[in-house]
Order: structure tokens, then sequence, then C-alpha cells
């Protein structure tokens, strides 16, 4: 029943999309959805990297022009049919977004808009250039592709390509929703984190744009076929520059976003062909900003301040449409205008923004995701034990590290051993050092000297995310939650390990993918429900309280199956109650088998768990014993005191 | 001079601070003592405008200072060592300290004699005239501490406040610059002292505040803080007993 | 031999003009962080407002560089306030990457709609003949290009070391929530780089105008290029840049004349992207060190 209702769009978006050529005659608007059609299976790509993985990329004009010259290319110089060329201009355009995405692994943000800025400019180069492949500025002309040797028709080809959009939709879909999608917005929200959880940021950045540049190829041949002629000019700069606004109009993270910022980004053009529409369109936005934020402002949603600047945005547009006589001159700089408002003030973008607003006039609070309440399965048992045996053998072994930076020693020559089903406190003032273990420990710092032997093997040198998943799980002294994501999802994300199915078996939901999926729902659930979370699992990550935030950290360490796990700082920031709880909490854990080490200031804490109690002042162990011991100790006294 | 009532503010969605009343009178120095995490930092923070406070008021010299940007704060004479020194690692030492008086050369503070003060200052603090052309990075912490709160003193300020000058130096440069701070309360310096090295800074200062989780848990003249059960249990939690 | 020679002095003039771009990336970047996509249409309008005054209202190239200058610092101001600051607020690097992209996009739109589609001729305040220096033809223009750069280099160096002014902006870029605490306005202070930055790309401007043509397009190729430049050097490195514009205009002076003048733009992009895969602080950068 739930499942007819979630389904019934779709149905009726495919029973619109056969019956639009069978009503519509008129060629040119055939065309033009078709196009929309297109570049929504393009923004399907983009949104992965843009939303799911929140890097902005203007290379995908140039991806896109690769997949239509994949194809063009193809057909001109080997005659090759549309069955072979979609397939190859997929897979060509997926090598080369693995190709953008090599440069773009060491970089973040500007940097790696600018990079793809190069790859966009060189890409377009390339083309021009190349002219023995290419046909250079010239341009390839492209008949309609064959279906048993005659040629498609208009509508024919329309089906073609709306078929393509379901299959695209629903694999995307599918793609985001599995634990693929999980690690995107996972590395997009905290790449700390995500590779302290055995996901490794660089493998998902790849894999992101690979997607995403299939897509984009996927498009770029339906497009070359629907244009039937491909010039290098197409894809430049501005196009990719229309892309990213289509996105973010249209609204991340969402295919119905990206369908209506396709059509938002093919139709623009047109409509500011036509002065006369667009003074009637712009005045139309214009009242619609107006009485939307006089409502807002009546409901008091809003500030007078808060809506000034986009008012004066519109209704000035407007006054520039009718004191312009022509409109395609000012194009670009009306896109740009379109992009700065986008930007500030619709920032997620068209179809968050109607949610938005339409929760706050309705008045209803925000549900949250996925509604039902769900049982949890006891049976499960949610934590690894651990062999419970080797009890008192030694886990860990820092044999002394020194960790320094420029001229600070942060940590000098430290020994730590740690006992296997022990709790080991950390302590020490601010700056002696104890985070900075934590991250030796976790391979964020690599140490300058000296070794840390785990289970006997060294992990200098290995990656975060390798650390992780040979067994020691963190968390995070500034919480490293995935913010964006459910209570759940950022636990499945923990979970990430226990999935061993490959892109085909989640696009097409095979048997072992859903099996698996619905074993770390089950468990992730139980693991919910040990932190005393159940009820929130389908809240935000930071729409929790602090003190929840702590605990679900905690529980996503465990996902991880860990046989040490790093607490640093759990009580910080937590009240009284929070803090029994937190007790409670890694009690139990330890009675599993867990080996902890415990970085804490509140000495009641520490106290009252720890079996051994390490002490640093100035990146040196100081003392160490057992807690009451060290509490007597007289330096550790003085490390506190002072004089 | 400096008043701080029912001050409350945190990061986010975390409160750190739960409603704080702190009264620093001209001349006198006044420190506030607490464990790690007890919101010392947050409170110096929130009173020079790094943070914003969520509620509550802060009067400097009269004038209602809370929610005023950090570099208007300054320009009415509140300096501020802050939390891990913070210099400007990649000037000289003499930069850094014409810095500190950047408000008396925009003319925002009475201008007097700059040149002097910068002298006067390197008489203070011995070991950075030996380096006063040398680009801050290069100094050792104590040093940078040092030219922190020399810094501080260019600006001719009401009030400065110093933010655990003591935090990651060595014993032997915490003893100077306590030295240096009681140096300072003689020539008559308003001062709000943090640190986390509480009998220290209860032996250089008039009156002392307690701060844990948030909120001042007990407060009075210095000398009769230091002998407190409560003060040494906010240190060493079970020691003192609760 | 000559055309090794010839190849060396005009790529010398290309990088200079790079580096002076590359130099306004290091500006913005130093104090807030940020950077102007746009940075290529400062250039372009600085050299197009300078045609104007040379043209239409007669002025001698030598006045109308002050104009010029006066005019970025303006442009630059405006971008700022309006792209970048509303970001930094929300501290939204997509806000920003994508408003200064969009302004540059409509800059570049207006300049089309005001001077025209076509590349414009831009008189010489030099004259125009070459003159033979160690087997190279030399013009006075490219002297020209590479002393202004040289000079408006260090005259920001100058203010930044000497003055108080530009101390606080060092400051800043240092440090910027200590700066705020010795009493700078650094908000100020960061609109102040953007104009300070959007000058020296408008300068570069009409620097290179006389040697090339003027119009719309000219911007985003070297925005690009400068961009490139500054990260080969370093975005902290003031050696770094004028090191990193010598070789790309070297290399490309070499390509165009070696391959082809089409594929000119071409090893510029790629040695990005190489230096980005391997050394992404840049040849002359310091990396830094990763917190959590």
């Amino acid at each position: 029943m739930m499942k007819l209702k979630s389904l019934l769009p779709i149905l009726i978006a495919i029973a619109g999309l056969i019956c639009l050529p069978l009503f519509i005659h008129n060629p040119y608007y055939i065309h033009l959805v078709e196009t929309i059609l297109i570049y929504t299976i393009l923004l399907y790509g983009l949104d992965i990297v843009v939303g799911y993985v929140g890097q902005v990329s203007l290379g995908h004009a140039a991806l896109f022009g690769i997949g239509s010259y994949t194809a063009g290319v193809l057909y001109f110089h080997l005659g090759m049919p549309i069955w072979v060329n979609i397939p190859a201009a997929i897979i060509v355009t997926a090598i080369f977004g693995g190709i953008l995405a090599l440069p773009a692994l060491k970089v973040i943000g500007p940097y790696l808009a600018m990079v793809t800025l190069a790859f966009g400019t060189i890409a377009q180069i390339l083309i021009n250039e190349m002219t023995w492949l290419t046909e250079g500025p010239l341009g390839i002309k492209i008949p309609k592709p064959e279906l048993m040797g005659v040629p498609m028709t208009k509508a024919e080809y329309f089906w073609l390509v709306s078929a393509v959009l379901i299959i695209s939709l629903i694999v995307v879909d599918r793609f985001v929703k599995s634990q693929i999608g999980r690690a995107f917005e996972a590395l997009r929200d905290s790449p700390i984190a995500c590779d302290c959880m055995g996901v490794s940021v660089y493998r998902f950045k790849v894999i992101a744009f690979v997607i995403s540049a299939g897509f984009a190829g996927l498009a770029g041949c339906l497009y070359a076929y629907s244009e039937q002629y491909i010039s290098p000019n197409t894809y430049n700069n501005e196009l990719a520059v229309l892309f990213l606004l289509g996105i973010i109009m249209g609204g991340r993270k969402s295919r119905l976003g990206a369908l209506i910022g396709a059509a938002i980004i093919v139709l623009l053009p047109k409509l500011l062909d036509d002065i006369n529409l667009f003074r009637i369109v712009a005045s139309v936005i214009a009242i619609v900003v107006v009485v939307g934020a006089g409502m807002a402002l009546s409901k008091k949603i809003t500030t007078p301040k808060r809506v000034a600047l986009p008012i004066i945005g519109v209704v000035g547009l407007a006054a520039f449409s009718f004191w312009l006589n022509s409109i395609s001159d000012w194009r670009l700089s009306i896109f740009g205008f379109m992009i700065l408002l986008v930007v500030y003030y619709l920032q997620s973008g068209i179809v968050g923004f109607a949610k938005s607003f339409y929760q706050a006039m309705v008045g209803k609070a925000k549900t949250t995701r996925g509604g039902d309440h769900e049982e949890v399965d006891d049976s499960i048992s949610f934590i690894s034990t651990v062999a419970n045996q080797n009890t008192g053998a030694e886990l860990l072994k820092v044999d002394s590290v020194l960790m320094q930076f420029g001229g600070l020693k942060a940590l000098n020559n430290v020994d730590l051993s740690i006992k296997r089903g022990t709790i080991h406190g950390l302590i020490g003032p601010n700056g002696s050092g104890k985070s900075t273990m934590m991250n030796v420990l976790t391979g964020i710092y690599v140490p300058t000297a000296g070794n840390v032997l785990y289970a006997g093997e060294s992990v200098v040198g290995k990656t975060s995310s390798d650390i992780a998943l040979s067994g020691i799980a963190r968390t995070f002294q500034n919480v490293q939650l995935f913010g964006e994501m459910t209570a759940i999802q950022n636990i499945l994300v923990g979970l990430h390990h226990t999935f061993k199915s490959n892109m085909v078996e989640i696009a097409l939901h095979l048997p072992r993918y859903k099996k698996e999926e619905a074993e770390a729902h089950a468990r992730a659930m139980a693991l919910l429900k040990f932190v005393g979370l159940d009820d929130l699992a389908n809240e935000e990550a930071r729409n929790l309280p602090y003190g929840k935030q702590r605990l679900l950290e905690i529980a996503r360490a465990l996902a991880l199956d860990p046989e040490l796990l790093l607490l640093d700082e759990p009580a910080a920031g937590l009240t009284a109650p929070d803090i029994k709880e937190l007790l409670r909490i890694i009690r139990k854990i330890r009675d599993s088998g867990i080996t902890f080490i415990l970085i804490e200031h509140h000495m009641d804490v520490v106290m009252s768990v720890c079996d051994t109690v390490s002490v640093l002042d100035f990146g040196q162990k100081i003392a160490e014993g057992k807690p009451a011991e060290v509490q007597a100790d007289e330096k550790v006294i003085h490390a506190y005191l002072g004089t | 001079m400096l008043s701080i009532k029912n001050l409350e503010a945190g990061y986010g969605k975390v409160k750190v601070l739960h409603g704080i009343n702190i009264d620093v009178p001209k001349g006198q120095v006044i420190t506030l003592i607490g464990s790690n995490g007890a919101g010392k930092t947050t409170t110096m923070r929130a009173i020079t405008g790094m943070i914003k406070p969520t509620a509550g008021e802060v009067t400097l010299s009269g004038e209602k200072i809370d929610g005023y940007d950090s570099h208007k704060i300054a320009r009415l004479g509140l300096a501020h060592s802050p939390e891990g020194r913070r210099v400007f690692t990649t000037m000289s030492v003499t930069d850094n300290l014409l810095l500190g008086a950047f408000p008396r050369f925009t003319g925002s503070r009475p201008k007097g004699d700059i040149k002097q003060d910068l002298e006067k200052s390197l008489e203070m603090f011995p070991r950075l005239k030996e380096r006063r052309n040398q680009l801050a990075g290069t100094l050792s912490g104590g040093e940078q501490q040092m030219l922190a709160m020399a810094r501080a003193v260019m600006l001719n300020p009401e009030i400065i406040l110093l933010d655990e000058p003591s935090m990651g130096l060595a014993p032997i440069l915490v003893e100077e610059v306590f030295k240096i701070i009681s140096n300072l309360k003689s020539q008559g310096v308003t001062m709000l002292l943090v640190e986390q090295f509480a009998a220290a800074a209860l032996n250089v200062a008039d009156y002392g505040y307690v701060l844990e989780n948030g909120k001042i848990a007990t407060h009075g003249p210095a000398a009769k803080l230091k002998d407190d059960p409560a003060v040494k249990a906010a240190y060493l939690g079970g020691a003192g007993g609760h | 031999m000559d055309m090794f020679a010839q190849i060396l002095s005009s790529g010398i003039a290309v990088g200079m003009i790079y580096a002076v771009i590359a130099f306004g990336f290091q500006l913005t970047f130093a104090t807030s962080g940020t950077l102007n996509f746009g940075q290529g249409e400062a250039l372009m309008l600085g050299a197009l407002v300078g045609l104007t005054c040379v043209d239409t209202f007669g002025m001698n190239y030598w006045v109308m560089i002050p104009v010029v200058c006066l005019f970025g610092m303006l442009q630059g101001s405006f971008v700022e306030l309006i792209g970048v600051r509303p970001a930094i607020k929300i501290k939204s690097e997509f806000g920003w990457i994508m408003s200064t992209i969009a302004l540059g996009i409509i800059f570049k739109n207006v300049a089309e709609n005001i001077w025209g589609r076509d590349a414009l001729p831009f008189p010489s305040p030099l004259p125009m003949e070459p003159m033979s220096f160690l087997g190279a033809n030399i013009l006075p223009m490219e002297i020209l290009v590479v002393v202004g750069a040289l000079v408006m280099m260090l005259l920001v160096e100058f203010f930044n070391r000497k003055t108080i002014y530009g101390k606080a902006v060092v400051a800043t870029a240092n440090d910027r929530d200590a700066a705020g605490l010795m009493g700078i306005n650094t908000s100020v202070v960061i609109t102040f780089s953007y104009a300070l930055s959007s000058l020296t790309a408008a300068f570069a401007g009409v620097l290179i105008a006389p040697l090339t043509l003027t119009g719309a397009t000219m911007g985003g190729a070297l925005g690009l290029k400068a961009f490139a430049v500054a990260i080969i050097g370093g975005l902290s490195s003031g050696l770094g840049i004028i090191v990193g514009g010598l070789i790309l205009g070297i290399v490309e002076t070499a390509t165009g004349f070696y391959i082809s003048t089409g594929y000119k733009d071409v090893p510029g992009l790629i040695l990005l992207l190489l230096v980005l895969a391997y050394k992404p602080s840049g040849l002359f950068g310091k990396s830094a060190i990763k917190k959590v």
C-alpha cells in the first residue's frame, strides 16, 4: 500500500512521457522536453558530486562534451551504432572522471573548483585542436540512431531518452541510499571521521567522480543524437556554471530538484529570447516573492531586514526588464544575478524552500525522516564480543613515540602499554599531548620517531581507514558526526565494513545487497537502543542535543566492531545525569571485552572506571599507575595545581 | 572597571557558561581559576567579543560592551592576551608590539609616545629586547608568551585580560611569567587573570573566582581561597571531598 | 639560439603579468582565505576602462593609470561587499566561489554590452619598434610590463612592511581573531585586500593591453592561468609567484612556437594539475598541519 503510493508520481510521470509525443506533434517542443530530460540525467550525476560529496565541480560541461564526442567520434570514424556508443560514452567519460579526481584527491573547496575549471578548459582546447579525431571547430554530424535498420523517428528517440532517464533515476536513487551514498555524505560532513570509520575518503571521492562522470557521459551521448550535430563551443565553462546553477536552484539531493533545475536552465535562455515573455515572468516572480515575503512576515517567520534584499532584487529585475529593449544581450548577466540570489537566499533550492515554506505556513512541526517507529530486535548481538580470553595481554604498545611540529615536541618519547580488556585513562593539563596521542594512534599524524604496535603489528604509516578496519575506533574531542545524516545513517556508516555488495548488486537490488542492508539496519537500531537513541533514529545528527551527539558517536564507533576504543573527552559538556548514563555505557562495553583508552578531564569519571591511568605533561609521561596512586602523586598535583 | 553580569555563552548548541558574575575593580588583579573545560577561556572570549554572549551584560568603565566586535572593544582600552598566545608569527617582535598599539596610531586611543613605550616594554621583557628584530614565529613558547603580554601592555590599556599565560610553559618560565604579572600589578595595572595553575594565580591576585561547569562555584579574597578545600577539589576531583 | 632568446624574453613579459595577477590572488587569500574567481574580469575591466580613458577622453597613458587603479579599487570593494562578505558571515565556501564566479560573468556580459564583442586595439604609449638585445627582438612595452609588474609588487610589499596600516593587513593575514583583539577592524581589512587585489589586476590589464588586444573575453584565460601560477608558486610565497609566472610564461611561449598556438594554454593547466596532485601547497609553499 505504502509502496504503491510512493510509486504513483513516477507512474504518472512515465505515462506522461509516453503520451507526450502522441499529443504534441510540434518537433520543437518535443526537442525541448528531450533536452530537459538529458540535462536531468547529467544533473543526477552532478548532484552526486555537489549535493552528496559537497564539492564544486566546474568540469561537468567538459565531461558532457567527452560523452558527446565519444559517441560522435565512434560513429564518424567507425560507424558504430548507438548500442555500442552509449556504453562506450559512459566508460570513456567515467575514466576521465577518474583522471579529474586524481588531483582533486589532495585538494578541497576553491582548489577543487579551479582544478575542475582547468580540466574543462583543457578538454575544450583539446576537442578544438585535435582535428584528426574530432574534426575540430567544424563539428560532427550524427544522424538519429537506427532501430532494426530503420532510423528512429523523433518520437521513438524521445521514448528512448525517457526510458534512459527513468533507469538513471532508479539507479541514482538506489546508489545514494546504499552504503556508497552514505559514504559520500559522510566524507562531505566530516572527512576525518569518515576515514576513522574505515571508509576511505580518497577511494570514495574517486568513486563519486567516476559515477558522476558516467552519468555526464551518458547524457552527452544522448545529447549528440538529440542535436544530431556537435561542436566544441557548446561545452564551454558557461555551460558548466549553468549546470551548477541548475542543481543548486532546483535543490540538492533531490531527484525532483534536478528535474526542475534542468527545466529552468533549458527554458531560461528561450525565455530570455522573448522580451515580452520575460517581462511577464519577471513581474510574476516579483509579485510571488513580495506576497510570499508578506505572508512570511505576517506569520513572523522572517524579519523585514532579511527579506529586504531579495525583494529589492526581484523588483529591480522586473523594472530592469521593462527598461530594456532586448534581453538576449543581457542573458549572462541575468544568469549571474540569479546565481547570486540563489546562493544567498535559496540555498536549499526550490524543492527545499518549498518544503520548509509549506511546513512553516501550515505550522506543522518538522516531521522526522522515515516516520514510523521501528521495533528493535533485542536478540541481535550488536557488540561483537571480542575474545574475552586474553584479558591482561598487551593489545597496544606505544614505543617511545616522538611527535614534532616545527620546534614543538607535542609528544616526547612517550611509552604506553595497553592491556586487553582494561580501561586505560590518559590525563594531563591542556596542551600536554593527549589528543596528539589519539591522532598518532589513529593514523591522522605520522609520528616523527618511535613505533606503535597494535596486536603485534606496527600501525605507523598505515592510513586512518586501514587502522580503523584493523579494529581501532575512536570518538572526537569536538564531536565529528555526519551532521546532515540521520542518527541511524551515522551508525550505518560505521557498519560500512559489513557490506560486500558491489554497484551492480545495488543498482539491481540483488538479494545479497538487500540482506546486508536489512542486517545492518537491524544492528544499527540495536546499537541506537543500547545508547538510548532508538527514538531519535531518524533525526538529523546536527539536531540532536549535545549529550546525545556524544553517545551517538560512541555507538557509531562500536559499529566498527573495534577491539580498542579511544574516547576523547566523552564527558565534556555533559550534565551530571548524562555522565551517569555514559559511565553505565562504558562499563557495559568493557564487559563485552573491548579495551578502552579514555581521555577525560572529569576526574570522578576517570577515578571510577579506569584500571590504569597515565599522566602526560609537556608531551612527556610523568606518572602512571592505579587511579588512586596517580591522584596522590606529587608530580601530578604539581602539574595540575602549580606551585 | 569591568563588570560581568549573568553572562551566558557557548558554541553553537553547546552552552558553556550558565550565568556568570565577575567584578574587576580598578587597580586590582582578579583571577578566574577552574579545571579544564570549566569555561574559563569561553568567559574571556565572550568578554572581548570573539564570541557573542547569548545573555547577560558586560560593562567596561560604565559602557555596555557585550555584542560589540572585538576591535571596537580593544579601542575602548581592553587588552586581551589570548589563550595560546596568538602572536603574529611572520612578523618581527617590534612589529608585533607596534600592532598592540594600533588604536593609538589611528587616534582612537590617546597616542602618547609610542616609541618610548616600545622601549619601556622591551626593558620590562629583557628576553624580547635581545630578539626585537627576530620573527615572532621563531621565538620559544615562553618568549611568545612574554610577547603576547608585552603586546597587550602596548595598548596603554584600562585593563588587561590574561588567558592562561602559563599554558604549555616549562616551570621555570611559568615563574618568570608570574614575576612579570606581579611587576605589572605593582604599576597599578588592572588585570583579569585566567589560570589553570591555581596556587600561583592566587598568590598574585587580590580576589579570586572559581569556575566549575560554567558556573561560579565560589569566590573570595585570594588569600582565603588558597586554603579552601573546595578549590583543591575543583582540580583533582574526589581528592578534597565534595 | 636567437629563437631561444626570443622565446625567453616574450615569455618573461607574459610571465610577469601572470605573476601580478597571481599576486592579487595572494592578497585576498592571505586576509580572508577566499579567492576572486572573477580576477580575470577585473583585469579585463581595467584594460577597457583604460582604453576608454585614452580613446574617448583623450587622456595620456600615464595619467590614465592612476584612474584605472582607482577604478580597480572600487570594483574590488564591490566584489567583496556583494559576493564575499555575506559568504564569510555564513561560513559558506560554496557561497563565495559561486558568487565571485557569478559576478565575473556579470562583469563580462556588461563589458560586452558596453564595449562590444570584438577585440579592440590599445594604443601603445611607447614606440612599437623592437629593440635588439642579445639576439632577441624586445618591444619597449615588454620592458615596461616587467618593470611595471615589479614596481607594483614592491610598492605593495613596502606598504605592508613599513606602514602601520600595512602591518594591520599582514596581522589579519596571520591571525584574524588576534588582529581583531589589537583593535584592527578585520572586515575593513578584507575589503581593502580585495580593493588592492583588483587594483593590481586592473593595472596588469593596462600593462598588457598594448601588447595584445583588449576585449570582454580577454580575462577568463588570464585569470585561470594566474591561478595556476599562484598554485604552482604557492599561495603564500612572493618569490614563488614570480618564479611560477616565469616558468609558465616561458613554457607557454615555447609551446606556442614549437607546437601550435592553439595548444599554448594547455601546458600551464597541466602543470597546475600536476602540482596540485603532488605538492598542493605549491613549489614554494609550506604545508599546513591538519587539526582535529
